[in-house]
């Protein structure tokens, strides 16, 4: 009697994986749905605040976004291969700084535009302000 | 006799081996945790301006979209120019997670400067989401 119930034993040790394969499904599922793939690719204005010390040596460059759509700077209308010209310019000693001033009805796709072309022409700092 | 013996002989074979099928599930799960971020998107679609330096932006970010009629979206709803810091700083509590905005081309410039200017109060990083330059 007691050798019989060792023999029976081994032979009932096999794990029932359903349940487990049942909760991996759920998993799956879930991360499955709940997982959204951004891949942004953009432009970062890597400026310090405000507040914090400007080095004194180097003065910001003003660049203004009128509302029709022009960008202005030192009182003369320039197109964006203007605005990398003058960064470049003023970059021979010392990264710049850049300010781009916007009025309103100014389209946020120029300002872009011209934080991107400071950014190659090797600003170092690149600020939107809005004047009103 | 034959027949019937092939039939027998099939009923006991009948089982599936699981444990390839095991072994791809748990693959594909150990793939999805891993890639999982959990990012809310803005929920709506802009047409990006298109510039010349892109670089790829870090995907663990809190987005905010703005559209051209000058409105703010953050995870399928509009919200106000101030309530963009509370969200912030919501979700800002553990890490220092960067903030994209995704801008329209179309949208007022003085906006996304007033967008900037509140969301850095909070965030380490604030970037502008383009177009893929290819």
């Amino acid at each position: 009697m007691k050798k019989n119930r060792l023999v029976y034993k081994p032979e009932q040790t096999e794990i029932n994986v359903s349940p487990l394969i049942d909760m991996v499904f759920i998993l799956l599922i879930f991360f499955i749905v709940s997982t959204s793939f951004v891949d942004e690719v953009g432009i970062s204005s890597n400026y310090k605040d405000s507040n914090s010390n400007v080095n004194q040596d180097s003065s910001p460059i003003f660049f203004t976004l009128s509302g029709s759509g022009r960008i202005i700077s030192d009182n003369s209308s320039i197109d964006l291969e203007g605005v990398r010209q003058k960064v470049k310019n003023s970059s021979n000693s010392q990264a710049p700084s850049i300010i781009i001033q916007v009025k309103k009805g100014a389209r946020a796709g120029l300002a872009t535009q011209v934080m991107d072309q400071a950014l190659i022409a090797g600003a170092k700092a690149v600020k939107i302000a809005a004047i009103d | 006799m034959k027949v019937r013996k092939r039939l027998i002989n099939n009923e006991e074979e009948g089982d599936i081996n699981v444990s390839p099928l095991i072994d791809v599930v748990f693959i594909l799960l150990i793939f999805f945790i891993v890639s999982a971020t959990f990012v809310t998107l803005p929920g709506i679609d802009v047409s990006r301006p298109k510039v010349q330096s892109t670089s790829s932006l870090k995907k663990n970010s809190i987005l905010f979209a703005l559209s051209e009629k000058n409105k703010i979206f953050h995870a399928g709803n509009q919200v106000d120019l101030k309530e963009i810091s509370p969200i912030i700083s919501q979700f800002n509590k553990d890490g220092n997670k960067p903030v994209i905005i995704q801008v329209d081309k179309w949208a007022d410039a003085t906006l996304l400067a007033k967008m900037i200017s509140e969301a850095k109060k909070f965030a380490p990083k604030v970037s502008l989401a383009t177009l893929k330059n290819k």
